[in-house]
């Protein structure tokens, strides 16, 4: 599928992150089903019933990270000079949330998910198209972390995942500026589940 | 939308305890040798034992409401600061534009966390008025004398904000104020964004933004 259609067509992009095993999105399958609809957090930390449900959105998260590094590295082949250093940076962001993620699924005494073999990624023929679908991701990354938020149990692993949406929303920004977009769109960042 | 600018030098004297000022002086030679920071930087190293104590006031707070009180605070001295620099007369048209903007954002956020509060039935706490009031989180608004002082004041602000923001969220109950405060933090997040491509820095220096860049 071409990225303009994938774009603007809702029900492509839903089943695309169905399709790429991204579990944590779409406010439903993981996330909700780890905690339910709860309206406080968990306190304390250890029970290995909470564990369980760190877990579970961790690997979530660490879907959307494995996802998005595969994405960069595909995209890089379509970008060109400061574009692409900047790509490389952020890749390498992707890469430490990753192993970030990693540590604290197995501090938690899980086992964390590995990258797909492949992603059924949209067609990207050229650097403004891969840096529109990087924002896309980024997008539903800064979502996804957000719903999650909540549902950690453990404080530290929500400071992490308030940590890493913000650098997610940072590279939102970057991405945007070089596109001739506005960095900065809007006072919340709320990114975009679907 | 982005700005463009050189960081000024200056490093005031302060009293900041010596592992912060020697943590301090490593990321500044690190600038330095980047060749980002174009000769020093504008971080008056005064003001980390002050940003310090802004983040231990919202580690200490237990409650969620008194977190809220502490955020409010914090948004409201950043719409003060913005509107201070804005009558400076110091910004070009383009840099004016970015600062109301973030100003207006700045405002949305202490708007958004007063009605929280009032939904807590907490009590707003009183607006802050004056330089005093801003130098209680970050020192140097007075002495700001270009645009290039200005931004790394802002980014100053914006770092802190950042850290406590990142702090509270160890500290939090509520799923909503979580929520809310995640996406006020990246917001502040975009704004160091535009700030630090303005001064010449890295726009995004580290992989887990926690406040702790500067």
């Amino acid at each position: 599928m071409e990225i303009d259609s994938f774009l603007r067509d809702p029900l492509s992009r839903r089943r695309f992150l169905r399709t790429s095993g991204a579990g944590l999105v779409g406010g439903s399958a993981v996330v909700l089903a780890a905690c339910g609809d709860d309206d406080k957090t968990g306190s304390g930390a250890g029970s290995d019933e909470q564990d369980k449900a760190d877990v579970e959105i961790l690997n979530g998260a660490l879907d959307l990270e494995l996802m998005s590094i595969a994405a960069y590295k595909e995209g890089a082949a379509l970008l060109q000079g400061g574009v692409l250093q900047v790509a490389k940076g952020f890749l390498e962001q992707e890469q430490a949330h990753a192993d970030a993620l990693v540590s604290a699924i197995r501090d938690a005494g899980g086992t964390p998910n590995t990258a797909k073999k492949s992603y059924d990624f949209p067609r990207l023929r050229s650097q403004r198209d891969a840096l529109k679908f990087a924002i896309e991701l980024e997008e539903t990354a800064v979502a996804a972390y957000i719903d999650a938020l909540p549902k950690l149990t453990k404080g530290d692993l929500r400071g992490t995942a308030a940590a890493i949406l913000t650098t997610e929303a940072e590279h939102i920004a970057v991405l945007r500026d070089t596109l001739g977009m506005a960095p900065v769109a809007d006072a919340f960042v709320t990114g975009k589940l679907r | 939308m982005a700005i463009r600018g050189r960081p000024a030098i200056r490093i005031s004297d302060g009293e900041a305890d010596s592992a912060q000022i020697a943590e301090f002086e490593r990321d500044r030679r690190r600038l330095l040798r980047a060749g980002l920071a174009a000769g020093g930087t504008v971080v008056a190293a005064s003001s980390i034992p002050l940003l310090a104590s802004v983040r231990n006031a919202f580690a200490q707070q237990s409650g969620d409401i008194e977190i809220l009180e502490s955020a409010i605070k914090l948004e409201q001295v950043a719409v003060l600061a913005y509107g201070r620099v804005l009558d400076s007369g110091l910004l070009s048209p383009r840099v004016a534009r970015v600062a109301r903007q973030f100003a207006a954002h700045e405002r949305e956020h202490a708007d958004r966390l007063v009605a929280a509060l009032t939904a807590l039935r907490g009590k707003p706490p009183p607006k802050p008025t004056g330089v005093k009031d801003i130098d209680a989180v970050v020192e140097g608004i007075g002495d700001v004398k270009s645009q290039a002082d200005v931004i790394d004041f802002a980014i100053e602000l914006e770092l802190s904000t950042v850290a406590a923001y990142y702090d509270a969220h160890r500290k939090l109950i509520a799923a909503g104020l979580l929520q809310a405060a995640a996406s006020i933090m990246a917001n502040e997040g975009q704004h160091l964004v535009v700030l630090r491509q303005a001064a010449g820095q890295a726009p995004v220096p580290n992989a887990l933004e926690t406040g702790d860049e500067r």
